[in-house]
C-alpha cells in the first residue's frame, strides 16, 4: 500500500514538473475574457500558453472574485483587457495575486479596445437611473468579426513587446488567421445579405457591432434598461412593437433567462434565439471564428 | 401751411418707426426660412447616414468621442454670449482623461438600519444595536476614494458618517486610508496605514457589504461592534504554487479596546492568516482560513484571538448569483484577566489576581438566492464572553431584495437567548435583556463606483 502511494506521488511530482517545465517555455497569458484568450491563442500560437478569467457561458459584466482567478494571474506575463469597463472586476483579482507584471500601469497589462471605433457612446450625461450603462459607450466590440483586424493587432504587439525575437511568427500566425476569417467573412455576408434591413429583439443589448455589420437593427431589448429586470408593463409593450414590425427574433444571452425570452417571443409569434455572447458561450462555439459562424448561422437560420 | 409742414412731420415720425418695423420682420421671416432649410437639408443627411449599413472590413482605428465630451470652443479661443449660455455637459468621472480630470474613482455606500424590540430590551439597552433599540438611523454612510498613486501603489480612503446615539449629533470618522505597495518581489505586496483587518471572513467586510443586517455575535463579543481595525502594517505573501495560498502577517498598534487596547507599537499587536481555496468542478468552491491575532489589553494582560473560516458557495453554471452560500467562523480567545477576589467573605475585594479566561464562539449562516433580486437566509449564532461567564445564542432568519445591484432591502427577524449567568451584564434600569426578540430592515444603495467583491 504504503510502495503504491509513493509511486503515485512520484508521478504526481514528475508530473507536475514535465508540465511546469513546458509551460516554463512559453508566454503565460491571462485574458479576462474566452473571445480574447481565443483570438491570443491564434497569434501567439504555440509561443504562448493562455488562460481566461471568465468562462464563455458566464456575465462578464459581473463575476464573483474567486481565489481561482487570482492563482491564474499570480504566474501571469500579460493580462488581457477588454477594457471599456466590461471587466473592471479583474482589478480586484489582480490585486490579490501579488503580481507586479500586471499591475495597472506595468507593461503587461494589455487593454485591447485600443484602436476601437466604439459604438453607443453617450453623447448626453449619464446616470444609474438609466440601468448599469457604459459611460465609455459598448464594450462588446470582439463580438464583430470586422474588430478582430484591430484587436489581434494589439494582441501581436503586445507579445511583440514581450518577445521581440517572435514578432515576425506573431505576425505570420496573425495574416494566416486573418484569411481565414476573410474567407468566413465572405461567407457570413453571402449568407445575412438578404436579411440587411431586418429587426430583432435583443434581450440585453450588448449585440449591437454583429448587428450593426451585417445591416440589422435592434428595435428594443427584453430589460427595461441595461441591467434592470424588464416589468410586466415593459414587456407587454415590446411584445405589442414586435407583433406590429412583425419582428421574428429574440437574441439572449447564454447566461440570460431563456424561459422569460421564449415566453414572450410565443407571445409574439417570434423565435428566441440563444447566440453565443463570448466564445464557449455555446456548444461547438469553441473557437472566435466558430462562434460568429454559430452566431450568424443562427441568426439566418431565425430570420428566414 | 405751418401747420401741414407739422402735420407731415409728425406723420414722418410716427410712421418711420413702423416701416422700419415691418423691414425688420420680413428679414426675420427670411432668416427664419433660410434656418428652416438648413435644418430641413442637416435632418435629411443625417437620416441618410443613419439609414447607411456601416462599411464593410476592419474598422478605422479612429479615436473614440469621449461621452459626454463638451463642444470644443469656437476658433480664436474668444466666446461669445450664446456661446456662454449654452447649457453645459455635466461632470462625469468617466470622460475622457484630460487635464483637470480626476484620476481616481470616488463612491458613496449608505447603509441605514432600523429594529424594533421589547422595551425591557430597550431600558436595559441590551439589543443588537445597543443604545439605538427601536430607532432608524444611519448606521454608516461612507464615501470611498481609490486608485492608483503611481505604477507601484495604490491607495484607499474611507471616510465614514453614522448616528452612534440617539439624536441629532452625527460622527464623522476616517475609516480607512492605507497604501497598497503592489511591485515587491517574490509574490508579496505591503499595506500601510489605517485598515480593516484581514481576520476572519467577515471582518474585512464593510457593513453594508454583509450578508446579514448585522455583525455576527461572536465577532462584536470578542472585537467589539466595529470588529477589528487597527493602524499599522500588512504583508501578504501568494507564493507561485499549484493551488492557492494566501499568507499575511500584520504588525498594529493594538488600539481595539475590546480585544487588545495597549495601543503601542512597543507592545505590538501582531496578526497572522493562512486563506486557501478549492474548486470543486466550475460549479462549487470552497474557502478555507485560519488566523491569529497577539496582544497585550489596556491592563498589560496578553491576549490571544485564534480563528478558523469556512465559506462555501455553489453556482449552477451560467448562473450569475450563488444558489447556495455557506459562510461560519469561530473565535477562540485566550486571555489573561485581572479578577478581584474576595478572600474573608466580607464583600470587599481584597487582592486582584491574574487568571486565565479561555473562551470561544461560533457562528453559521447559509443562504439561498434561487431568483437572481430575491436571497433568503438564517444564521445561527452561539458565543461566550472574552471575560464574564455565561454565554448566548442567537438566530436570524432574513430575507434579502435587489431591485437593481446598486440598491438593497433587507428584513430579518432574531431572537437572541442568554444565559443566566449574564444576569448582571444584561439587567440595567431595573429591566433584563435576557431574552430578545428583534425586528430588524436594513436599506442600503451604492452610488457611483464601487469594487467588487472578493469571494
Amino acid at each position: 500500500m504504503l510502495r503504491a502511494l509513493r509511486t503515485l506521488l512520484a508521478f504526481a511530482v514528475i508530473g507536475l514538473l514535465v508540465t511546469a517545465a513546458s509551460a516554463a517555455d512559453k508566454i503565460r497569458v491571462v485574458a479576462t475574457i474566452p473571445d480574447l484568450k481565443a483570438l491570443t491563442e491564434e497569434v501567439g500560437g504555440k509561443l504562448v500558453d493562455v488562460e481566461s478569467l471568465a468562462r464563455g457561458t458566464q456575465n462578464a459584466h459581473e463575476l464573483e472574485i474567486r481565489p481561482s482567478l487570482m492563482l491564474k494571474l499570480r504566474r501571469a506575463d500579460l493580462l488581457m483587457e477588454n477594457g471599456l469597463e466590461l471587466d473592471s472586476w479583474a482589478e480586484v483579482a489582480v490585486q490579490g495575486a501579488n503580481n507586479p507584471n500586471i499591475v495597472r500601469g506595468a507593461p503587461g497589462r494589455v487593454d485591447v479596445s485600443h484602436g476601437i471605433q466604439v459604438l453607443e457612446v453617450p453623447s448626453t450625461r449619464v446616470d444609474r437611473s438609466m440601468g448599469d450603462v457604459h459611460p465609455l459607450g459598448n464594450p462588446h466590440y470582439s463580438l464583430d468579426p470586422g474588430m478582430a483586424p484591430i484587436i489581434t493587432q494589439n494582441i501581436a504587439d503586445a507579445l511583440a513587446r514581450f518577445a521581440s525575437e517572435h514578432r515576425a511568427e506573431f505576425e505570420k500566425n496573425r495574416q494566416a488567421f486573418l484569411a481565414r476569417l476573410n474567407e468566413a467573412m465572405a461567407r457570413w455576408t453571402r449568407a445575412m445579405e438578404p436579411l440587411r434591413g431586418a429587426k430583432v429583439v435583443v434581450y440585453h443589448p450588448q449585440w449591437i457591432y454583429l448587428l450593426s455589420r451585417f445591416g440589422l437593427s435592434q428595435a428594443a431589448a427584453l430589460e427595461d434598461r441595461p441591467g434592470i429586470p424588464a416589468s410586466p408593463a415593459h414587456l407587454t409593450r415590446v411584445i405589442r412593437q414586435m407583433k406590429d414590425e412583425q419582428i421574428k427574433v429574440i437574441i439572449v444571452e447564454p447566461w440570460n433567462d431563456l424561459k422569460l425570452a421564449t415566453r414572450v417571443a410565443d407571445e409574439a409569434g417570434a423565435k428566441a434565439v440563444v447566440l453565443a455572447s463570448m466564445v464557449g458561450g455555446v456548444k461547438g462555439a469553441d473557437s472566435y471564428i466558430a462562434a460568429i459562424d454559430h452566431n450568424v448561422n443562427a441568426l439566418a437560420q431565425a430570420l428566414r | 401751411m405751418r401747420v401741414l409742414a407739422l402735420i407731415f412731420i409728425a406723420l414722418c415720425t410716427a410712421l418711420t418707426p413702423a416701416i422700419a418695423a415691418a423691414q425688420d420682420a420680413a428679414e426675420l421671416r427670411r432668416q427664419i426660412e433660410q434656418l428652416q432649410k438648413q435644418l430641413q437639408s442637416v435632418t435629411d443627411r443625417l437620416q441618410r447616414l443613419e439609414s447607411q449599413p456601416p462599411p464593410p472590413g476592419p474598422a478605422p482605428a479612429t479615436p473614440t468621442v469621449a461621452p459626454g465630451a463638451a463642444a470644443p470652443p469656437p476658433a480664436g479661443g474668444s466666446l461669445s454670449a450664446i456661446d456662454l449660455a449654452r447649457p453645459r455637459q455635466p461632470f462625469s468621472l468617466y470622460q475622457q482623461r484630460g487635464s483637470g480630470q480626476l484620476l481616481f474613482d470616488m463612491g458613496i455606500a449608505g447603509d441605514f438600519v432600523g429594529n424594533i424590540t421589547q422595551r425591557n430590551v430597550a431600558r436595559a439597552g441590551g439589543g443588537t444595536f445597543a443604545g439605538q433599540e427601536n430607532r432608524f438611523f444611519p448606521r454608516e454612510v461612507e464615501l470611498s476614494l481609490f486608485g492608483q498613486i503611481d505604477p507601484y501603489a495604490s491607495a484607499v480612503v474611507r471616510i465614514e458618517a453614522g448616528e452612534e446615539a440617539p439624536g441629532q449629533e452625527t460622527g464623522v470618522h476616517l475609516a480607512e486610508a492605507y497604501l497598497t505597495l503592489l511591485t515587491l518581489p517574490f509574490g508579496t505586496q505591503a499595506r500601510l496605514g489605517q485598515m480593516r483587518n484581514r481576520f476572519g471572513w467577515s471582518n474585512e467586510v464593510h457593513e453594508h457589504d454583509l450578508p446579514w443586517v448585522d455583525r455576527p455575535n461572536v465577532m462584536r463579543n470578542f472585537l467589539g461592534a466595529e470588529g477589528m481595525q487597527e493602524k499599522g502594517v500588512e504583508l501578504t505573501l501568494v507564493p507561485d504554487l499549484p493551488f492557492y495560498i494566501e499568507a499575511l502577517a500584520g504588525i498594529f498598534n493594538g488600539d481595539n479596546e475590546t480585544a487588545f487596547g495597549r495601543g503601542t507599537l512597543q507592545h505590538p499587536l501582531a496578526t497572522g492568516r493562512l486563506r486557501t481555496f478549492f474548486e470543486l468542478g466550475d460549479e462549487h468552491a470552497i474557502q478555507l482560513g485560519m488566523s491569529v491575532a497577539s496582544g497585550q489589553t489596556g491592563d498589560r494582560n496578553r491576549s490571544t484571538i485564534l480563528g478558523g473560516e469556512w465559506r462555501y458557495k455553489y453556482r449552477p453554471d451560467g448562473w450569475l448569483h450563488p444558489l447556495i452560500t455557506l459562510t461560519g467562523e469561530a473565535l477562540y480567545s485566550l486571555r489573561k484577566a485581572d479578577v478581584g477576589v474576595d478572600l474573608d467573605g466580607d464583600g470587599a475585594i481584597d487582592q486582584v489576581d491574574k487568571r486565565q479566561r479561555n473562551h470561544w464562539g461560533w457562528y453559521t449562516g447559509l443562504e439561498v438566492q434561487p431568483f437572481r433580486r430575491w436571497a433568503g437566509g438564517v444564521r445561527y449564532d452561539w458565543s461566550q464572553y472574552p471575560i464574564n461567564p455565561g454565554w448566548e445564542w442567537a438566530i436570524e432568519p432574513y430575507v434579502s431584495f435587489w431591485p437593481s445591484e446598486f440598491l438593497r432591502f433587507r428584513l430579518a427577524y432574531k431572537h437572541t437567548d442568554r444565559s443566566p449567568q449574564t444576569r448582571d451584564a444584561f439587567n440595567l434600569n431595573d429591566s433584563s435583556a435576557r431574552k430578545v426578540d428583534e425586528l430588524l430592515f436594513q436599506a442600503s444603495f451604492i452610488l457611483g463606483a464601487h469594487p467588487a467583491h472578493p469571494f
